[in-house]
């Protein structure tokens, strides 16, 4: 259904607050997991019980600390949970699906609310500016709203976010609209219709409310050249002398690539036992067969068991780059590698909750050649 | 045996209880000729494999990794092998991305009756790799 919500003195985040805080208050859901921003001025991803603490929320300031989807898979693991209002990104979502695929989370009692993401800021840097005083959300808004690309002025989006070409939210319950709307008048809502009667006070638009002329389709094209600018970046790397291990250089082997990852859930975490916790003269021999060895050793088996591992459910949302204290572009690599495993299986991550993971399944009349001859 | 400049590759393979290492067990007891370059670790299912233990020699210098199983079909576990097969598949996309040879890494599936395809797979692999030639990664220390 097609509804819209009225935004009162041109406030959209009082708008969305209310909004939220309505859901609550009519027992549509019973908590709420988004962004507060605390009283220091940040924002940090919450659940909500107390729908006053909503007075708070804020789904709109372009930081993501987080991905989400690992936090709305604490929240539903055991399934028979409270009804769950997330509010999340494109990217969380994907992370969600694939998640779920992986029976981490349910979507069976949440309710999945999103907003076009505009794209988001590295978190200390975005800080950094806003003490400054610089930021203006309703000035970031219109820029979203009219696609213009220009965000914040002086400030560079996330890699991730640069090349993301999914910003407009799939498989939500509750999609407000941002793309090509003037958010200060009122903020178009798409919802399923399962929430027909839950939304009932907000009335029934049969169409959208006419929007001002955008073209997502070229903001689109910009941030898909970004990305094949990217890979062709890593891959020339690749490609190189060097080749992969030296992508990895600078690795310290923190490991906070993969404790940021929403895929990368598993407790049992061969990486994070004591596997390779050799003793002394282990390192020894493997330094005597190379004539030196790397300390920390296993630092390039790491990576590319990750990719193993979880390249095919790689939602690109970057997560890792930000986390990396190295700056190593962990996400873009992961984008590259993971897009060419991806393509073979003819798999998109978090896109369609009904197909499984490839590496959870299999056809018995596939790649029967493999291992004949 | 012959050798191109003396190189002798070196070859670890995970061999699955029911089938492949069976097989290999008969090729053994059959007094059938096959190079010594293979080290063999015997896993419960090729679908057991998990890519780290084949990662891990690849990266530590080993020439080539065979895992082998049951026939499609045939799984003492029903469906292991098929799974097998598709994490090879992945491996193998993952290590072509990356740069790495591809190549070194083989699937074959040998039952417990076939020792003599046993021997023949291992003199395969033994010749391509002699063809293919050292593993680069054998030198290289900042892995």
């Amino acid at each position: 259904m097609n509804t819209f919500i009225p935004v009162e003195n041109g406030d959209a985040l009082d708008t969305v607050r209310r909004f939220l805080r309505k859901l609550m208050d009519d027992q549509v859901v019973d908590a709420v997991f988004c962004s507060l921003r605390t009283d220091g001025g940040k924002v940090y991803p919450s659940v909500v019980t107390d729908s006053s603490h909503l007075n708070q929320a804020d789904p709109l300031t372009p930081v993501m600390t987080i991905n989400g989807a690992r936090a709305v898979s604490s929240l539903t693991r055991s399934g028979d949970q409270m009804r769950l209002a997330a509010v999340l990104r494109p990217c969380e979502i994907r992370g969600l699906l694939e998640l779920v695929k992986l029976k981490q989370a349910s979507l069976e009692n949440t309710t999945i609310i999103s907003v076009d993401c505009p794209g988001t800021y590295e978190a200390v840097e975005f800080y950094e500016f806003d003490e400054r005083g610089k930021f203006g959300l309703s000035e970031f808004l219109q820029s979203a709203s009219r696609l213009d690309g220009v965000g914040i002025e002086g400030l560079e989006l996330r890699e991730a976010c640069q090349m993301c070409t999914q910003p407009v939210p799939e498989h939500t319950d509750i999609h407000l609209h941002l793309f090509g709307f003037d958010t200060s008048e009122n903020i178009p809502v798409t919802a399923s219709d399962k929430l027909k009667a839950a939304l009932e006070f907000l009335g029934e638009n049969e169409a959208k409310p006419e929007g001002i002329s955008t073209d997502l389709q070229e903001m689109l094209a910009v941030r898909q050249e970004n990305r094949q600018g990217k890979m062709a970046e890593i891959q020339a790397q690749i490609d190189s002398d060097g080749g992969f291990c030296d992508l990895f250089d600078t690795c310290i082997r923190c490991h906070n690539c993969m404790t940021v990852c929403p895929i990368c859930y598993c407790k049992t975490c061969l990486f994070r036992t004591q596997a390779f916790d050799h003793p002394p003269e282990h390192y020894y021999g493997a330094a005597r067969r190379k004539g030196a060895l790397r300390m920390l050793p296993d630092t390039i088996l790491f990576h590319l068991t990750r990719l193993n591992h979880m390249g095919l459910s790689c939602v690109s949302c970057g997560m890792c780059t930000s986390a990396c204290p190295m700056d190593i572009p962990v996400g873009a690599i992961f984008t590259t590698i993971g897009s060419k495993v991806q393509a073979a299986f003819d798999y998109s991550p978090g896109l369609n909750i009904e197909e499984p993971i490839p590496l959870t399944t299999f056809k018995a009349d596939e790649w029967t050649k493999i291992g004949e001859s | 045996m012959t050798s191109t400049n003396g190189f002798e590759p070196r070859i670890v393979a995970f061999l699955c209880n029911w089938c492949t290492y069976t097989g290999a067990d008969l090729a053994g007891t059959s007094r059938l000729q096959y190079p010594p370059n293979i080290r063999i670790i015997r896993t419960m299912c090729s679908g057991a494999v998990d890519p780290v233990y084949v990662l891990k020699p690849i990266l530590e210098g080993v020439d080539g990794v065979l895992i082998g199983g049951c026939h499609p079909g045939d799984c003492h576990y029903q469906s292991g092998n098929y799974k097998a097969r598709r994490r090879y598949v992945a491996l193998r996309e993952i290590l072509k991305a990356s740069g790495f040879e591809e190549e070194r890494v083989w699937l074959r599936w040998i039952s417990a009756s076939e020792g003599q395809r046993f021997a023949e797979t291992v003199t395969e692999i033994v010749s391509a790799i002699k063809e293919l030639g050292p593993n680069p990664m054998r030198d290289k220390w900042a892995v």
